[in-house]
């Protein structure tokens, strides 16, 4: 007799010392619930992930409560009901899924509202992720990861031609540390040929001829030269000034709290600003996506967040760096490195991380110095001429929207018609999303939409100018035409008014310094903003009629300054 | 400006600026641009409302928009000098060649002889590795100080200073006297980063609690920033984690030291000496390559404006004689001995002429000990000091007969015993 999926869960806690006496645990098409009491959270998480790692398990909602943790308070915001609005399809949230999704759909006559509660797009996972388009390898073959990974690295080159966005094809280079593991690229190669994706295989002294800075340590080694890297960020932006020029529609400062339905079907979005009438809603609201698709009525998911802290560093080292990305392939990794690279960014910084951290808090972006001393112990060995200490810059921390079964969940809710969940987009999140945009598409098509071409979609974005990397005659000749681009602002990254107040008046405004240093570098130098913060802030001022008390770093909250002194001098 | 064909293009116009261009004049160079990235000169000297500039060189205690305004007073006077404001250096070559924008377009020039003048910047908090979250409110004393002097706008009422640094102490200052709760500074040594006078004048006289041995463990915060978790350290300056505490406030000041500035001088080639940060130097401040020179806090962060001067002064006459080809041969090394962090100058350009001026830090403080020059096993100065502490720069003065003995390629080591 066959065991049930219940059964075979119960199984699985026990053999995990997992006490599953107390937890209820049941199933409904493909989805396991788990309810009840552990210890700790990462008790939790293991059980969420047993529970998501059968092959007939499709979603795991996991409502077990740690009692080492605090239980996930949710003070939703008071939703309004005016209606501010009509749109074919509303797209919850402008992360680079969001942004591409409606970007994708702005090739077709519809009405499209893209959605954002935070002061400007990219404001999660988008931003802080270390810009690697993956070239698919790592991925379990015969999942939505390893296919819209695949796709999206194909997709990729000539997006970033349209959009004006930093690519390069950078390759990377997998170590192999240990002897007994070399047999490793023998299932790479194998891989690679059944997938299509080219894989080169390297001795070790190949692997020191291609790339001298590494670890005479090495074993052995393979590249991925489709790998690439492109800067998550300004993907993004892109994606939402691309969508916005050919018709879509964003609020920014605009968060969901709730969705309407008549008869099953979703009549309406509502936010704090207002509701909008719409058949349609694509939920790529990243870390919050179950608690969007939970507003259909039932909760079909559950993601559990993991923290990736990564380390930037001074431009001015990377001739002691490693030039090609490097990663390491081991049996049973480090799991709170998981994988991890060195790399240099698209504006030349070195970069190393990212770690991953179960976290209980969705909004958790610290870095810790555990997390800093776990990636600088891991990459010293691999990269040993190189001085992070000496070289940090900054450090930051992104979440990823994870799911229990470690998929992609791109489907149509199970609980209303109309609201399209695409959630769970953890990496390689940002090299599948030109392919996740195509296949929501697909869906958008089953739902029984008719697309009808748009014919004044235009896929080319005119990119910001940078000053800096322009020739000594473009210098001059642009400053003959506008002054302010002989003001330099930002020492650093030397970047000049004139891109300032260019990035403030964009198809997507930069609202905030942070805006701001996303679409211009200003800040991002080895001064981090104590130069040109100051005077950052006048100019914010200055462009939005604003008082200075009322600049923000990144939206309402985190305002730089509180009052005028005793004595303003004016 | 006249068109003399050799000209000095100095490149900063702050204190160490000022002081370079008038010492060119003084020494005869009749040709001279002064680059200054801000509308006015001065440098941060503007931002500095409070006194105490000037006790060393000019013999009064001023302020710092007072003590650059008699800089820039002579400078103004000086048809020799012509000042070119608003305008940023983008880049410097070896063959002295800048480009430099403003609003009216591009500078290209190619001086006979460069002064670096650039001055210094404040580390950050990530140089510092301050682990946390990224929230608003965290600010370096610097900018702290200009929001304060010259936006007029207060950042935040309930305030931690990390850092004991001169300006961590003296914004601690100025913070209590704009109304803001100074919740204490920490300071991650045993001892104060600063001056003397300042923990007084600055922290006691307005009951501001000093805490030492202790530093910022974690930021929170997600928006503004909330609190942060403090704790002491050990001798080897690691956090007693067992031993934390967390204090609320909403802006976070870091006083966590200076960097010589010098960007501009690595593209050109200079030789940078990783004790100090800032270029190599020899008596007259000349840079490892010829023609380009440097004075102030760009050669290493001192304590004092005086000193700042002092050492553009010496730039100024050190590029002069450059342009009238009054090149020295041969060459011999100071290096720092024992309990000795740096010394400047870093070399000596043969034959010694006059009196050698010398500048130093200790590692550790240290009462009546003596200052030591020894060339081939063999002491050939010494002086006696009661106190020395690593906050406050020595200055020696060595007469030229202790030290006309020096050879080329000698190695001449500078201890504190």
């Amino acid at each position: 007799m066959t065991k049930s999926t219940v059964e075979i869960i119960h199984e699985l806690f026990s053999d995990n010392k997992l006490d599953s006496f107390n937890l209820k645990i049941s199933e409904s098409k493909g989805t396991v619930f788990l309810e009840g009491n552990v210890d700790r959270w990462d008790q939790a998480v293991m059980a969420g992930h047993l529970a998501g790692s059968l092959r007939s398990v499709t979603a795991v909602v996991n409502d077990l409560m740690a009692a080492d943790t605090v239980p996930e308070l949710f003070i939703r915001t008071a939703g309004e009901d005016r209606l501010i609005g009509h749109a074919d399809v509303v797209v919850i949230g402008a992360g680079v899924i969001g942004s591409a999704i409606a970007r994708e759909l702005s090739k077709f006559s519809l009405d499209i509202v893209l959605v954002e509660k935070e002061s400007d797009v990219c404001c999660g996972a988008s931003k802080a992720n270390n810009g690697m388009v993956h070239s698919g390898i790592i991925q379990e073959p015969d999942t939505l990861r390893s296919k819209l990974n695949i796709r999206g690295n194909m997709l990729y080159e000539n997006l970033c031609r349209e959009l004006a966005v930093p690519f390069y094809r950078s390759s990377l280079i997998t170590l192999i540390m240990k002897e007994e593991e070399l047999f490793l690229l023998d299932l790479v190669k194998a891989r690679g040929d059944a997938l299509d994706i080219p894989i080169e295989i390297l001795s070790r002294e190949e692997a020191l001829n291609l790339e001298p800075s590494l670890t005479p340590d090495l074993k052995g080694a393979f590249t991925a030269p489709s790998t690439a890297m492109t800067s998550p960020y300004k993907l993004t932006i892109a994606y939402a000034e691309n969508a916005v020029e050919n018709g879509v529609k964003l609020f920014l400062n605009t968060e969901v709290t709730g969705l309407k339905a008549e008869r099953g079907k979703l009549t309406r979005v509502v936010t704090n600003r207002g509701s909008f009438t719409t058949r349609l809603c694509i939920n790529a609201a990243g870390i919050y996506a179950d608690k969007v698709a939970e507003m259909a009525g039932k909760r079909e998911f559950t993601i559990h967040p993991r923290k990736g802290e990564l380390i930037l560093f001074d431009q001015v080292d990377f001739e002691n760096h490693a030039k090609i990305p490097t990663g390491i392939l081991a049996i049973g990794q480090d799991p709170y490195t998981k994988g991890g690279g060195s790399m240099v960014t698209t504006d030349g910084n070195p970069e190393w991380g990212p770690t991953a951290i179960e976290t209980a808090d969705r909004e958790d972006t610290s870095v810790t110095l555990e997390g800093i001393n776990r990636i600088i112990d891991k990459f010293n060995s691999v990269i040993p001429g190189f001085n992070p200490q000496k070289s940090i810059i900054s450090f930051f921390a992104g979440v990823r929207a994870a799911t229990y079964t470690e998929e992609f969940h791109i489907k149509p809710s199970a609980s209303m018609k109309g609201l399209i969940n695409v959630a769970g987009i953890q990496s390689p999140g940002l090299a599948a999303a030109p392919a996740i945009a195509e296949m929501v598409l697909e869906l958008v098509a089953a739902e029984g939409f008719e697309l009808i071409e748009n014919k004044s979609f235009n896929p080319v974005r005119k990119g910001q100018l940078r000053f800096k990397s322009l020739p000594l005659r473009k210098k001059k000749e642009l400053i003959t035409r506008n002054p302010l681009y002989g003001q330099l602002v930002c020492r650093c990254e030397q970047v000049t008014e004139g891109e300032v107040l260019d990035s403030i008046h964009r198809p997507v405004p930069a609202l905030t310094l942070d805006a701001i240093k996303r679409r211009t570098r200003i800040g991002m130098g080895r001064c981090q903003g104590g130069f040109c913060t100051p005077r950052l802030l006048l100019l914010l001022a200055r462009e939005l009629h604003l008082p200075l008390e009322d600049i923000s770093k990144d939206g309402p909250g985190s305002e730089l300054l509180l009052r005028p002194t005793k004595l303003k001098p004016d | 400006m006249n068109n003399s064909r050799d000209y000095i293009a100095v490149i900063g116009g702050g204190p160490a600026g000022l002081a370079a261009a008038l010492s060119a004049v003084n020494a005869g160079c009749n040709r001279i641009l002064l680059i200054e990235r801000d509308r006015e000169l001065g440098g941060i000297l503007n931002q500095c409302v409070h006194d105490g500039f000037g006790t060393l060189g000019l013999g009064r205690s001023l302020t710092g928009p007072e003590y650059a305004a008699h800089y820039i007073d002579e400078v103004i006077k000086k048809p020799e000098i012509e000042i070119v404001s608003n305008t940023a250096v983008l880049s410097l070559k070896k063959n002295r060649r800048i480009i430099a924008v403003n609003q009216s377009g591009l500078l290209d020039i190619k001086p006979s002889a460069v002064i670096l003048a650039m001055g210094c910047r404040e580390r950050s908090r990530f140089q510092t590795v301050i682990p946390g979250f990224r929230p608003a409110g965290i600010f370096t004393a610097g900018t702290v100080q200009r929001l304060i002097n010259i936006e007029g706008m207060l950042p935040g009422e309930k305030v931690v200073v990390l850092g004991s640094g001169d300006i961590g102490m003296i914004m601690a200052r100025r913070l209590t006297l704009e109304g803001a709760e100074v919740r204490g500074v920490f300071e991650i040594a045993p001892r104060p980063g600063g001056l003397t006078r300042n923990i007084v004048q600055c922290l006691y006289d307005y009951n501001i609690p000093l805490h030492l041995s202790h530093t910022v463990t974690f930021i929170h915060g997600k928006k503004r920033i909330e609190g942060v978790t403090i704790a002491p350290v050990d001798q080897n300056l690691n956090p007693l984690s067992d031993k934390e505490f967390d204090v609320e406030c909403d802006t976070l000041v870091l006083s966590v030291g200076l960097i010589p500035e010098n960007e501009l001088s690595r593209e050109a080639g200079v030789e940078l000496d990783p004790l100090t940060g800032g270029p190599f130097v020899d008596q007259h401040m000349a840079t490892s390559v010829p023609g380009i020179y440097a004075g102030g806090n760009v050669v290493h962060v001192y304590d004092l404006v005086d000193y700042v001067t002092g050492s553009a002064d010496k730039a100024g006459l050190g590029a002069a004689d450059y342009i009238k080809k009054k090149l020295k041969k041969g060459s011999a090394r100071l290096l720092p001995g024992f309990n000795v962090a740096h010394v400047i100058p870093q070399y000596l350009s043969l034959p010694l002429e006059q009196t050698l001026e010398i500048f130093l830090r200790v590692k550790e403080p240290a009462e009546n000990v003596k200052i030591r020059l020894s060339c081939r096993e063999q002491f050939i100065f010494e002086k006696k000091e009661r106190i020395v502490r690593p906050s406050e720069m020595i200055k020696v003065k060595i007469p030229l007969d202790f030290i006309n003995s020096i050879q080329r390629n000698d190695q001449i080591t500078v201890s504190v015993e």
